[in-house]
């Protein structure tokens, strides 16, 4: 498998992983996101509530993010390999209310109770006016095993 | 800064690269006296400010997860002899154990209105949050809370029908008009709460508890609310108008204009009897007698001792169900020179006092049968009280906890209806059997 080939398998597997944007100060601001990987656009999504809608101020001053897979519990594959993506994020903000929905299919592989909490939608309404983040890659670090002491293999756009 | 590295399983340093990109590595981060090391590959330059990321999940195995906390660090970054030193400069983070995930949604909720404010400005229209409109209806009315009016109701028309007089279409006039009126007061509480800054500075709102949020989270504007609590009011006001005309002008009119201006006193200015101590008995007096005698004389064109009875037991389960929903309020009730009763007595207090209003409801529901002013079967009605015993006791167990008390404002809502149902049925019974026989 190549970089890209088994970062997507990674992208598509991780229960978490860690989105990283630079604030407007020039300091990383390191969020824990669910990452929803679309094969079919080969574009990674996440979808973020307006309750912590700060990350989404500063991708749309500040494109530039990272994304790094890790933590072997996290990962259900049969292979391990840490990965790192960086790439240009865009905001969608358009339609808050249900313009996140089209995500459903990919969130629901990864938290199966997702549905019911929407059902609940009336206990928390502005939980669920959600804003959608893209990410482009443009460049893939992959390490084999975990392992960070050795170099990494690369992907670029 | 201590951080228990320990209580988190993945832990990450991220760094803005030579390409103005973010760049993390998992790493295992080591405390020392001055922050964080770890070994760092020797392929990568340390740069001068980095931030740490320390998580944790525990995935679930029928997929998701739970225990989530994080924690974010900015640090500067020195060396120490062939390692990097991480040296925290600020931290941010959640832990979900020690604060719930509502409580911290509750928390930012000014994020969420300073960017819809900032989205509607770069749109030019408004942006605001949206709910169907039935679920707004249900939520903005707070409609579940309607059982508190239709077993009063009930036990009117019921013991009405003990006395011999029964008409559904006046029982349904009656059920309808006090309920518009039950929902124009959980409006109109909602305005008021708002005006007075009570809604606001409650963070830990549970379903029971902290009012509607429709006003907080910008699902309705103030002024939309006042709107349909007047409609709403309008509509119920009308309706005993109707029943007044038909049953009996002064007696009916003089009930409702009590019921009314109760509900409306209960956080209108000046009044303001919720935060002046006295929301409790307007709450007791309101949902017992009030609409219990105006029930009963809707059906009977007459009030009765019987109904006066029966009026007590249920106004004082409504009144409970507000007094330990106040508990998870009391804090920022004091806060906002709200002086309930709950804010205003120690835990020791409130809990006798549940109990002896508890043990009161029941001893007026068994002295009534005794006594002849209600039949036998009323004593259905005790059927709740092995459920009233344990909910005392998880009041007592999760006191002050918000959320852990969910379970017990839940049950305490059960008794208090469940109990005022059963009442009801007693004379329903009584007066179905006295008909076949």
């Amino acid at each position: 498998m190549d970089v890209f080939e088994k970062a997507e398998t990674i992208m598509e597997n991780a229960l978490v992983s860690a989105l990283s944007l630079v604030s407007p100060s020039g300091q990383v601001s390191t969020h824990p996101m669910l990452p929803l990987y679309s094969r079919e656009r080969r574009k990674l999504y996440f979808t973020s509530s307006i309750l912590f809608s700060k990350k989404a101020e500063y991708i749309k001053k500040n494109p530039k993010v990272g994304v790094l897979f890790s933590g072997r519990q996290f990962i259900k594959t049969p292979f391990y390999a840490a990965v790192h993506l960086k790439g240009d994020a865009r905001v969608y903000e358009e339609n808050l209310h249900d313009g996140w929905m089209w995500l459903l299919d990919l969130w629901r592989k990864k938290e199966p109770y997702i549905e019911a909490y929407i059902k609940q939608r009336v206990a928390l309404p502005l939980f669920w006016e959600r804003i959608v983040i893209e990410v482009e890659p443009r460049e893939i670090l992959l390490w084999e095993e975990g392992d960070v002491s050795k170099e990494p293999r690369r992907w670029t756009r | 800064m201590s951080v228990e590295v320990e209580r988190f399983s993945d832990t990450v340093v991220s760094f803005v690269d030579d390409d103005g990109y973010p760049t993390s590595i998992p790493v295992k981060l080591r405390p020392t006296e001055e922050g964080f090391t770890t070994d760092w590959p020797a392929y990568l330059r340390p740069k001068k400010h980095a931030t740490l990321l320390f998580n944790h999940i525990t995935p679930l195995q029928t997929g998701g997860y739970t225990d989530r906390r994080y924690l974010m660090v900015r640090a500067v970054v020195d060396t120490a002899g062939d390692r990097p030193l991480f040296k925290p400069v600020k931290s941010y983070g959640w832990d979900e154990q020690k604060t719930p995930f509502f409580q911290y949604c509750e928390q930012k909720i000014g994020q969420a209105r300073s960017y819809l404010a900032k989205l509607s400005s770069s749109l030019g229209k408004p942006v605001k949050p949206r709910l169907s409109t039935l679920a707004l209806l249900f939520r903005a009315t707070r409609f579940p809370f309607l059982t508190a009016t239709a077993a009063p109701v009930l036990i009117g028309v019921g013991s009405a029908s003990y006395l011999g007089y029964f008409d559904p279409v006046l029982f349904m006039l009656t059920l309808i008009g006090a309920s518009l009126i039950h929902l124009g007061l959980n409006m109109t509480n909602d305005y008021f709460d708002h005006k007075m800054g009570a809604d606001e500075k409650n963070i830990t709102p549970t379903p029971f508890s902290g009012g509607s949020r429709i006003i907080q989270y910008g699902l309705l504007t103030p002024s939309q609310v006042a709107l349909m609590s007047s409609v709403l009011y309008i509509a119920g006001a009308f309706l005993g108008i109707y029943l007044a005309f038909l049953r009996g002008l002064v007696p009916i009119i003089t009930i409702m204009a009590v019921g009314i201006l109760i509900s409306v006193a209960y956080t209108a200015p000046p009044f303001k009897l919720a935060y002046r101590g006295l929301g409790e008995a307007a709450v007791g007096i309101g949902f017992g007698p009030v609409i219990v005698l105006g029930s009963h004389y809707v059906q009977a064109q007459t009030f009765s001792v019987h109904s006066l009875l029966a009026s007590i037991p249920i106004g004082i389960f409504i009144t409970l169900i507000l007094y330990v929903n106040e508990i998870p309020d009391a804090l920022y009730d004091r806060q906002a020179g709200k002086n309930t009763l709950v804010s205003r007595l120690s835990r020791n207090q409130v809990v006798s006092l549940y109990k002896a209003l508890l043990a009161a409801a029941y001893a007026v529901i068994v002295l009534s049968a005794a006594a002849g002013y209600a039949p036998l079967t009323t004593l259905i009605a005790l059927a709740t009280i092995p459920t009233a015993v344990k909910t005392v006791r998880m009041v007592n167990q999760t006191y002050g906890n918000p959320y852990l008390m969910i379970p017990a404002l839940a049950s305490n809502i059960k008794v208090a209806t469940l109990t005022g149902l059963l009442h009801a049925l007693g004379f329903f019974i009584w007066a179905l059997g006295s008909m076949l026989l």
